[in-house]
């Protein structure tokens, strides 16, 4: 029987999917650029597993908070850009008041809040 | 196995494409950032991981994955079952007889009720009416029919038939047909439209004296026409009667009787010209046509019977003298149209289909208990999978797909039997003069049903020991099984309730097989008032037309006596009427002396017979004489009475001697006839008048020769004594009395073999149910029953033991079973023949069967236990 796979990133549940969605709030983005970016943004502390970003980025997808298209990059490279849909956009905001609201949560309980940093 | 859709395979090459897409932008980056180009690659994919595996996990984000897993649990289902091969042919063959026994009533129940009356595309709308009670349902008269049709306001359209049977003449040996007489919107009402040329145009050719048209089935124009299509406008003869063809019916078409096949169908206008002496059409008072209608669209039947009785009511009120015997009408479905098959299919075939139904639950019941029994060999199986990662859903899953798996394995092979079971239906109606056509076989809805039944099984029998498997403590599995007391008595309560169930359902079916068994050979012996064993019967007819007067009665004197005098005969005669036939003479009758009640009908049944009749039938003859060769046109009226006329109109008087009006004509009684049953068996005594064949012009009769040994045997002779009087007279309906009493016994010979076997199923599926279950349970204490006896137990207290835990699932059982047959079986009992349906007997002598079974199972498993080796036992853990 073949090994599950096992999702190695520690993100707590619905953290990625936020993530996501709040790059592609900036504008349509690749995979690859998505994954850049949440780096980037986060001062290379996040790093999100390809293992878990394309199985989300499916699922986004399937529940039609984001598109897919076939484009060109200026490399002339087919790559395949996502961008947020109406409902996606409603979501983004759903899950960044959760966000939010459990931020405050474990603030409150640290209180001295120092964040939780491992990803 | 994958499966190649196209769009899956597009999203496939689609994903590909996008993690390359990916992978070469990170090597740019890399490379950009000074990387070498090869070292570059490498590292990016290295950092992307797996590449195969992210697209495994992203594909299973698509939800199309459900199909793919489905046939891999099917596969691992299918090994998993290879591997138990016992386990796996018992549930199979058990739940095969289980749906077997479904898919073969139901092909019963396709065949009959649910297609009334094959080739009509619409039947859905179409009643049935009849007079009188759904009880006792009767014919109406033409002129009550024709203000019905005419004055309702609830029907699109009223048609009417009846069919006789008739005599194709012309070219060649005459031959017996089945016409229907049919209202001239037959056709219409019905929508079926003729294959060739056309049926009747509604309203027109209403005349008695109209063109004589005739529109013959398809089977006719293949068999005595050879399928040319040149045969329209031809005429054939209809006793001897010329008729034009004007259409031919579709294939599947065979008339509206349900169960009975007609030949051609001819307006009713033209009866008289058929029917040799009878005016049917002006008399109110007789009833011989059945009316069916079309509801009006957003009409139900309900309103229209409102509709209808009221304006029954009327016509009882306008005519009193011709509606004496009742002025209700009923309204039925096709399915229990009360003239055909489904009168009397439709009541045993759904109380069949019940019975089949406790079958199935009882064999799910059984497999369900094998399959929680051997889950406890698969919990190490089940905690793996748990281990690693599959959910509970997805096991349940897994487990009800092995069911499923199971179920169609039974599923099939009740399909090939039901091929052949369908076809007995057929079996079970002896070969009398009725034109049965009843042909139920395998075909689309019956295999559509059989597998929905299958999946239904699977669903219903798994769906417990999916559960109970999936719910697994994972500590407690990897402990070793006999070492887990609490999982193992948890499993076993619920085996303990199934045993309960097991034990009840089969009390239940034993019970019912008991009373139809009984039911049966009752009706087998029942005397209906005349010896039915070894008496051949055969018809035969001039099918003289309206206008002939018929034969001299001279024909039948002399067919009498070669009869008589064939080697092996013991006693011959003629009738005209054969008793419980299905069908009836009645009429009228005013006897001297008598004053009726108000509103009292004064009808009887009658028939003619020669003399001899009552020797040849072995009806005792009371008093009086039997008629004589010189009872003839020459002599005065006579009349043979049975006793219950005699006791109806003369009580406490001698009948002999008296007097009677029928047919406008006085009958004076010269002998009483015992009683017999007429119309069904056990029916309560009727009257009924026997007239002098001789006396009258018979078109035809059935021959009656009473003999040694088989009847049939004995066809060829009387045959051959028939030609040798008249070399083209048409010769038909060779049977038997016995025959004829089969007839009337069909249902209780369907219920007592199908009821019967489904009752001696029922006690081998207890008997195993029990055995199985106390047997494992006994296992799982091999350890616990080794520490008693190591502890210094008497093997007769282990033995007490195990037997009182399986006495009380048993006693459980047959208190419920019995408790289910008090409240079930008066059901049923109007199809019960002589034997109630609460019969103490019965019920008393089942249980303690089922008890002794019962406990035979339980002494068996009690016994080994009370053997077990504590050393072992011990030694095992």
């Amino acid at each position: 029987m073949k090994v599950r796979y096992q999702n190695r990133i520690e993100l707590l549940q619905g953290t990625l999917d936020l993530l996501i969605l709040q790059t592609l709030q900036w504008g349509p983005q690749h995979g690859y650029g998505i994954s850049q970016a949440i780096r980037a943004n986060s001062g290379e502390v996040l790093r999100v597993d390809t293992g878990s970003l394309y199985p989300a980025l499916h699922r986004l997808e399937r529940q039609k908070w984001i598109e897919a298209e076939w484009e060109v990059s200026e490399n002339r490279q087919r790559v395949r850009v996502y961008h947020l849909t109406g409902k996606g956009k409603k979501q983004l905001l759903t899950e960044r008041s959760r966000w939010e609201q459990l931020q405050d949560a474990i603030a409150g309980i640290l209180s001295p809040a120092k964040g939780e940093s491992k990803a | 196995m994958k499966f190649p859709s196209w769009r899956h395979r597009q999203r496939g090459d689609d994903l590909k494409n996008e993690i390359e897409s990916h992978l070469e932008m990170a090597a740019r980056d890399r490379a950009e950032r000074g990387e070498l180009r090869d070292e570059a690659q490498h590292a990016s994919h290295r950092e992307f991981g797996n590449v195969d595996l992210v697209r495994e996990v992203t594909r299973e984000q698509w939800g199309g994955r459900w199909l793919e897993n489905v046939v891999q649990d099917a596969r691992y289902g299918a090994r998993v079952l290879s591997r138990a091969p016992g386990f796996t042919l018992a549930a199979v063959l058990t739940l095969a007889l289980g749906i077997g026994a479904n898919s073969t009533i139901f092909s019963w129940i396709n065949a009959t009720l649910l297609s009334p009356i094959p080739g009509v595309a619409d039947s859905s709308g179409i009643v049935s009416i009849a007079s009188g009670t759904p009880q006792d349902p009767a014919p109406i008269s033409y002129p009550d029919y024709m203000d019905l049709r005419d004055r309702n306001h609830t029907l699109s359209g009223l048609m009417s038939f009846a069919l006789r049977d008739m005599g194709l003449t012309g070219h060649g040996k005459p031959e017996r047909v089945w016409g229907m007489f049919v209202s001239s919107n037959y056709f219409d009402v019905l929508g079926v439209r003729p294959l060739l040329g056309r049926g009747f145009v509604s309203g027109k050719g209403e005349t008695p004296n109209s063109a004589p048209v005739v529109v013959i089935s398809y089977r006719l124009w293949q068999d005595r026409f050879g399928g040319k299509p040149s045969l329209l406008g031809q005429s054939i003869e209809i006793n001897h009667h010329p008729f034009t063809i004007v259409g031919v019916t579709p294939p599947m078409f065979r008339g509206t009787q349900t169960g009975l096949r007609a030949n051609l169908w001819i307006p009713v206008t033209l009866e008289q010209q058929i029917i040799p002496g009878e005016t049917f059409l002006q008399s109110r008072g007789t009833g011989w046509l059945i009316p069916m209608g079309r509801l009006k669209p957003a009409v139900t039947q309900a309103q229209a019977a409102a509709d209808l009785s009221v304006l029954m009511q009327q016509l009882a009120t306008q005519f009193p003298a011709e509606h004496k015997a009742g002025h209700t009408l009923t309204l039925a479905p096709l399915w229990r149209a009360p003239f055909g098959a489904n009168y009397y299919m439709s009541t045993i075939l759904l109380l069949l289909m019940s019975i089949a139904g406790v079958v199935l639950l009882l064999t799910c019941a059984n497999v369900a208990n094998l399959m929680l029994v051997r889950s406890v060999s698969r919990r190490r199986e089940v905690a793996i999978r748990l281990s690693m990662g599959a959910t509970r859903g997805r096991l349940i899953r897994q487990f009800l797909i092995e069911s499923l798996l199971v179920a169609l394995g039974g599923g099939g092979i009740a399909a090939l039997f039901t091929l052949w079971t369908a076809g007995l239906l057929s079996e079970f109606i002896p070969p009398t003069g009725l034109p049965v056509s009843i042909s139920a076989g395998m075909n689309g809805p019956v295999s559509l049903v059989t597998l929905l039944i299958s999946i239904l099984t699977g669903v219903i029998f798994g769906i417990l020991p999916a559960l109970r498997a999936s719910k697994l403590q994972l500590v407690d599995a990897f402990k070793d099984d006999s070492g887990n007391i609490a999982g193992g008595v948890r499993k076993a309560r619920l085996s303990g309730a199934l045993v309960v169930v097991q034990v009840a359902l089969s009390l239940l079916l034993l019970i019912c097989s008991g009373l139809f068994i009984q039911s049966f050979r009752r009706a087998q012996h029942f005397d209906p008032g005349f010896n039915p064993h070894h008496v051949l019967l055969e018809s035969y007819a001039f099918f003289n037309s309206g206008t002939d007067p018929g034969p001299n009665p001279e024909f039948h004197r002399k067919l009498l006596e070669r009869l008589e005098g064939l080697p092996g005969v013991q006693a011959a005669a003629l009738a005209d009427w054969v008793p419980l036939s299905l069908n009836e003479n009645s009429t009228d009758v005013a006897p001297e002396g008598y004053v009726p009640r108000s509103h009292e009908a004064m009808v009887v049944g009658y028939t003619s017979i020669s003399p001899h009749y009552f020797q040849t039938m072995e009806i005792h003859l009371v008093a009086g004489r039997d008629f004589a060769v010189a009872d003839n046109l020459a002599s005065p009226l006579v009349a043979i009475v049975n006793r219950a006329f005699a006791a109806g109109y003369w009580d406490g008087q001698n009948p002999l001697g008296k007097k009677f009006k029928a047919f406008g004509k006085l009958f004076e009684v010269i002998g009483v006839a015992e009683n017999g049953n007429y119309g069904e068996l056990n029916e309560r005594p009727r009257g009924l008048a026997y007239f002098p064949i001789f006396q009258g012009h018979n078109a035809g009769a059935i021959i009656h020769v009473r003999v040694a040994g088989n009847p049939l045997a004995y066809a060829s002779a009387v045959e051959g004594a028939v030609h040798q009087l008249d070399p083209e007279l048409p010769l038909f309906d060779l049977t038997t009395l016995d025959s004829i009493m089969e007839l009337n016994t069909v249902t209780q010979r369907l219920a007592g073999i199908f009821v019967g076997a489904f009752g001696f199923l029922a006690l081998l599926l207890a008997a195993v149910g029990v055995y199985a279950v106390i047997a494992y349970v006994t296992r799982q204490r091999t350890h616990e029953i080794g520490i008693r006896m190591a502890l210094g137990a008497d093997p007769g207290d282990i033995f007490k033991m195990v037997l009182r835990h399986g006495l009380l699932l048993v006693i459980l059982g047959v208190t419920l079973g019995l408790a289910a047959s008090f409240a079930m079986t008066p059901v049923f009992s109007s199809e019960l023949f002589g034997i109630t349906s609460t019969d103490p007997v019965t019920f008393a002598g089942f249980t303690v069967i089922l008890f002794l079974v019962a406990l035979l199972a339980c002494f068996l498993p009690a016994r080994r236990a009370m053997r077990v080796d504590p050393m072992v036992a011990l030694r095992y853990e």
